[in-house]
């Protein structure tokens, strides 16, 4: 029986963000949150090694009362348990963070063979919480899985397929191992109606920065991040290019290539 | 066909002058693309000259102009017809909407808005939601313009519950073939007065007059939706399983149906693989897709749990929920890009947009697919189950053009008299145009074609507007290009 | 922690025993620049032996230290014995910072030993600022999607560690310097090492999915209607003798592979020519092509902000500008041959 943990984020759909062209602050306002897309894709590689090899997906996540949402979409997706890190305290913590108070409640909940996260996310996407967890965690770290070859549970040891840079690597890791997946093969899942109903009604365990045992309160939240935002600036924006404006398409697209000439 | 006059240097100069040199086009300057809609199996047929035209002003200019100097003139809109409507089979000059494309006004108190004609329909709806509004017509086509949704009556996958465009004009700005404006309708929503013009106008395809502007109803927009996606073994036990689901008292926005062979051709093409192929370890063959809508969750599990037990009964290998934002924009964008993956894959294409009572369409499915392997060219379906209007695209990528033309006919001729015998419809929702007058009459008998033909006579004496459509029938034609 | 008692700005060489991943070089040539300002010395590490010409380049970015280390467990790349030597090394000398370059090796190893040692680690920086009031490095970066800048600090604590894509910063040889050799011995035992490599297979080149070095880039956005529009942009590639890049969303709705990504978090490219279709110019894209020498813009909205980052701009649908392009090169094409 596979131990297997997932962590994910709620993200706010950056696509959708918009500027206050007064201001030059986020609009966040009826921006949708939604489940970290390479979160789903780490989802599914978790659910999938419990299908074949047996065992038990826990999702964890951390963030505020609503993040409860991107549960509950692990739970429809055959998650068995979910666990919510909600705190005023937790906020504004970075990866280093982030990672601790993860580790911090994950102690709590057993010893995990396999870890799960997505490769980045929409929003902060520093794409270290992988890395950072395989820390925390003691773990192997085996980022860009293609595919999960194998898990022996007897030997305690995962083999999967990594893609590199320039090719695909095999490799062989000791567990505990910590997973992130390519796209390519761990497709989300349309939940089916049963898993869905109990997934809206199911219970998510939830943490404060009480109801972790022995949490330092300096490695939390702010006080916990080394990383600080001191500022930030809308992007500067330099003169417009020049606009062709010829009249007509097949217009424009004449003297672009005559402007062009020599580099066509 | 000396019925009509070509375009003169003097008519082109006046017409110029009417809509200003920008906008005017005339001879090679014409766009090749002006010369067919997205069925250019049904004919080119390039312009004399286009019109970009911006106000119902101009509109009335230009037809006066061309009713005096019998200069056939055919309205075009986004030009995403499927049935040769905006086409002009007669020659003349095409007068083009796609410049009139501003959302005039909202009036919130009673529940509409005012636009003219050019807008694009994905550009309604989504200005309609950022207002808190619904403009419920959804045809799979979102980038064809609400004027040609209206000329077409255009349907859409939520006309189970909400009706089709029909229902949502209460008024509009016409501009006669001799060039007079009369406005049709009111912004209320019951009228017993007279001769409802207003509904002859919808989806007379551009024959009657020329649709300058329109006030369309408003519904408050629905707090939360849901899609359960059921898939079953083969089309024909997905179609059974209609009649019970409509049976259910759920009021779904929509039922859809596809079938595997068009899911597949859509993962290969768009790399999005939203539609599980395996369920619970069986292959599915088709699947249906059931929209529900509500104010809150509480409301919709419910009619959740009720699909389900008769999903399952209907012998569905599951009920799968899309109910976040990210599943949604999936399974929607692999289902608008359906025609498109049939039209990228297939080199020769022709369709049917038949209605069949809903019992009759797995029946219809099967004989067509039948008659198709005969004539050996194949089929590719999907559509709006729950009212029975089919999308059937007849395809080939071996057979030379007129070969398959030839075939395509006899499977044609085949299917529609099927139709007429099950009691259905020519069309649904991509409308007569020219290629569907045949079908058209043998459906509807020779009297009801002949007060149609009337009834153009009467709006148009001259024959001018669109000839050569729908119940309007000429010897000759323009030469094919 | 004192932070005036880390010194020096270290970048870690990464190698292959013959060849320096060039992204070292780029980051010493920037780290260089911070150490002028700083009045740090700057060091290059270098894990096991390096030849000399290669060596040459490093020194040719004006390092000052070079810092040599081997012992057993650095045979081949492994992020548990990496993390274990820069946390020793860092904890031994005490750098004020230490880049790392943003390949998949550096990104999974470098966070891992800022956690170790407890310090801040950034990544995907596209500018470098030394701020001589509070003697911390800003590393400035897009972020929410490049719709705004971030500027982002390690106030408290050291080393001040950050992974850099390849690609970011120029290598600009700024003459050599006195320099001293520091060599350092520290084992990892190769039992301690959790992950071995059992095979590996080099990709059946898809030179398609390499954008790096392309003289040309069609580059495909938000605007595009879906990955059936993706035909005509192809072709177009090919007329040009280019290759289709994207941009981050559209690599998100699953229509184009990551690798084709361009921008922060994905490939800097430096074309001659970049055509960008209905890309809307969030900054997170546009730092990957400001080393493109042309740039041409479509899009249907005429306030986009791609408009402020090209060199000619056309207003227009994206499918039917490529359509016209299409027409116009194949038109050209016949006549040439003609």
């Amino acid at each position: 029986m596979l131990n297997i943990l997932c962590c994910v984020k709620q993200v706010p759909d950056v696509n959708l963000v918009k500027i206050d062209p007064e201001t030059g602050s986020l609009i966040r306002q009826g921006v949708p949150a939604i489940l970290n897309p390479l979160d789903a894709n780490a989802l599914e590689a978790a659910v999938m090694t419990k299908e074949r090899y047996g065992g038990k997906v826990t999702c964890i996540t951390m963030g505020p009362d609503m993040a409860e949402e991107a549960l509950r979409e692990c739970l429809a997706a055959g998650a068995e348990q979910a666990v919510l890190l909600s705190d005023r305290a937790f906020a504004n913590a970075d990866t280093l963070a982030t990672s601790y108070v993860i580790i911090s409640a994950a102690k709590e909940l057993g010893k995990f063979d396999l870890i799960f996260c997505g490769k980045e996310s929409l929003d902060g996407a520093t794409g270290q919480m992988a890395s950072q967890l395989a820390e925390r965690f003691d773990a192997s770290l085996l980022s860009g899985v293609l595919t999960l070859c194998e898990v022996d549970e007897s030997k305690k040891l995962v083999t999967v397929e990594r893609e590199l840079e320039n090719g695909i690597e095999k490799t062989e890791a000791r567990l505990p191992a910590l997973i992130t997946v390519e796209k390519t093969n761990f497709h989300p899942r349309i939940p089916n109606l049963k898993n869905w109903k109990a997934s809206r009604t199911a219970e998510i365990l939830r943490f404060n920065s009480k109801t972790i045992p022995d949490l330092d309160p300096a490695q939390i939240g702010d006080p916990g991040s080394p990383t600080k935002v001191p500022r930030t600036y809308p992007p500067e924006v330099g003169e417009s290019g020049f606009i062709l404006q010829e009249g007509s398409p097949e217009k424009d697209v004449d003297k672009l290539f005559a402007l062009l000439e020599g580099i066509v | 066909m000396a019925k009509y006059n070509r375009l003169t240097p003097d008519v082109a100069d006046r017409l110029q002058a009417i809509v200003g040199k920008q906008r005017f086009f005339a001879g090679s300057a014409v766009k090749p693309d002006y010369a067919h809609d997205e069925m250019p199996i049904y004919g080119r047929y390039l312009p004399e000259a286009v019109c970009l035209a911006e106000t119902t002003e101009e509109i009335s200019e230009i037809m006066k102009l061309c009713n005096d100097r019998k200069i056939p003139v055919t309205v075009r809109g986004a030009g995403t017809g499927l049935v040769g409507g905006c086409v002009p089979v007669h020659g003349g000059i095409v007068l083009s909407t796609e410049r009139m494309n501003r959302i005039l006004e909202y009036d919130m108190r009673n529940l509409c808005v005012r636009i003219q004609p050019g807008v694009l329909l994905c550009d309604l709806a989504a200005d309609a939601l950022a207002h808190g509004v619904m403009y419920p017509p959804d045809p799979g086509e979102k980038t064809a313009t609400v004027g040609g949704n209206v000329s077409t009556n255009a349907g859409g996958m939520k006309a189970v519950k909400y009706g089709v465009t029909r229902d949502y004009v209460m008024a509009m700005t016409v501009v006669l073939p001799n060039g007079e404006i009369i406005k049709l309708g009111k912004s209320v929503c019951k009228t017993s007065s007279g001769y409802s013009l207003l509904h002859l106008m919808v989806g007379s395809e551009g024959t009657l007059g020329i649709i300058t502007e329109l006030t369309l109803k408003l519904i408050p927009k629905p707090e939360k939706d849901v899609t359960l996606m059921l898939p079953f073994h083969d089309i024909a036990t997905a179609i059974a399983a209609v009649p019970s689901i409509k049976l259910a008292n759920l009021d779904p926005q929509s039922i859809e149906f596809a079938e595997r062979d068009v899911i597949d051709s859509s993962a290969e093409f768009t790399g999005n693989h939203i539609f599980p192929t395996v369920v619970n370890g069986k292959e599915a063959g088709a699947y249906i897709l059931v929209t529900l809508v509500g104010n809150n969750e509480q409301e919709l599990l419910p009619k959740m749990d009720r699909l389900g037990e008769v999903a399952e009964k209907a012998g569905a290998y599951d009920t799968l929920v899309i109910w976040t934002d990210t599943l949604k924009k999936d399974v929607w964008a692999a289902r608008s890009a359906f025609l498109t993956v049939i039209e990228a894959q297939s080199k020769l294409l022709d369709e049917m947009d038949v209605v069949v009572p809903v019992d009759k369409i797995a029946p219809f499915l099967v004989y067509v697919h039948e008659e198709a392997d005969k004539q050996g060219v194949y089929i590719k379906s999907f559509g709006h189950a729950g009212d029975g209007n089919l999308h059937i695209y007849c395809c080939s990528n071996d057979l030379e053009e007129e070969e398959f033309k030839r075939r395509v006919k006899k499977l044609m001729d085949a299917s529609y008299a099927k139709c007429t015998e099950f009691e259905g419809q020519v069309s649904g929702e991509h409308a007569i145009g020219h290629a569907k007058k045949q079908y058209l009459r043998e459906s509807v008998g020779d009297t009801a074609y002949a007060i149609m033909g009337q009834i153009k006579t009467v709006f148009d004496p001259n024959e001018i507007l669109n000839p050569g459509k729908v119940c309007h029938d000429l010897e000759g034609g323009a030469e094919a290009c | 922690m004192k932070k005036t008692d880390y010194r020096d700005m270290w970048v870690y060489i990464e190698h292959d025993g013959k060849k320096i991943h060039p992204v070292s070089l780029e980051l010493c040539s920037e780290a260089r620049k911070l150490c002028e300002a700083s009045g740090d010395a700057l060091a290059a590490v270098i894990v096991n032996d390096l030849p000399q010409e290669e060596l040459d380049k490093v020194l040719e970015a004006g390092v000052e230290k070079l810092i040599f280390v081997s012992g057993e467990g650095y045979e081949t790349f492994s992020v548990d014995a990496y993390t274990h030597l820069f946390t020793e090394l860092c904890k031994k000398y005490m750098p004020s910072a230490v880049f790392v370059g943003g390949t998949i090796a550096g990104r999974d190893f470098a966070p891992r030993f800022a956690c170790r040692l407890l310090t801040g680690c950034t990544s995907d920086a596209t500018q470098l600022i030394y701020n001589e009031k509070t003697g911390d490095i800003e590393f400035v970066e897009p972020a929410v999607g490049g719709k705004m800048m971030a500027v982002i600090t390690v106030p408290e604590l050291r080393p001040q560690v950050g992974t850099i894509r390849p690609g970011t910063f120029k290598y600009q040889p700024s003459g050599r310097r006195e320099h001293e050799i520091i060599r350092e011995r520290i084992g990892f035992p190769v039992d301690q090492i959790r992950t071995k490599v059992l095979s590996f297979t080099a990709e059946d080149l898809d030179d398609s999915l390499n954008i790096a070095d392309a003289e040309v880039i069609v580059c495909v956005g938000s605007g595009i209607k879906g990955a059936d529009a993706l035909p005509r942009y192809r072709k177009l590639a090919s007329l040009l003798n280019g290759k289709v890049g994207c941009t981050r969303p559209v690599f998100d709705r699953g229509i184009l592979p990551f690798k084709l990504v361009i921008g922060q978090s994905g490939v800097v490219v430096k074309p001659k020519l970049y055509l960008a279709f209905g890309v809307s110019g969030a900054v997170n894209h546009v730092t990957g092509i400001t080393d493109s020498d042309k740039v041409v813009a479509v899009n249907k909205d005429p306030d986009a902000a791609i408009f402020h980052y090209c060199d000619y701009g056309i207003v227009g649908d994206m499918d039917e500008i490529c359509d016209l392009m299409i027409g116009h090169l194949e038109a050209k094409k016949t006549e040439d041959a003609s």
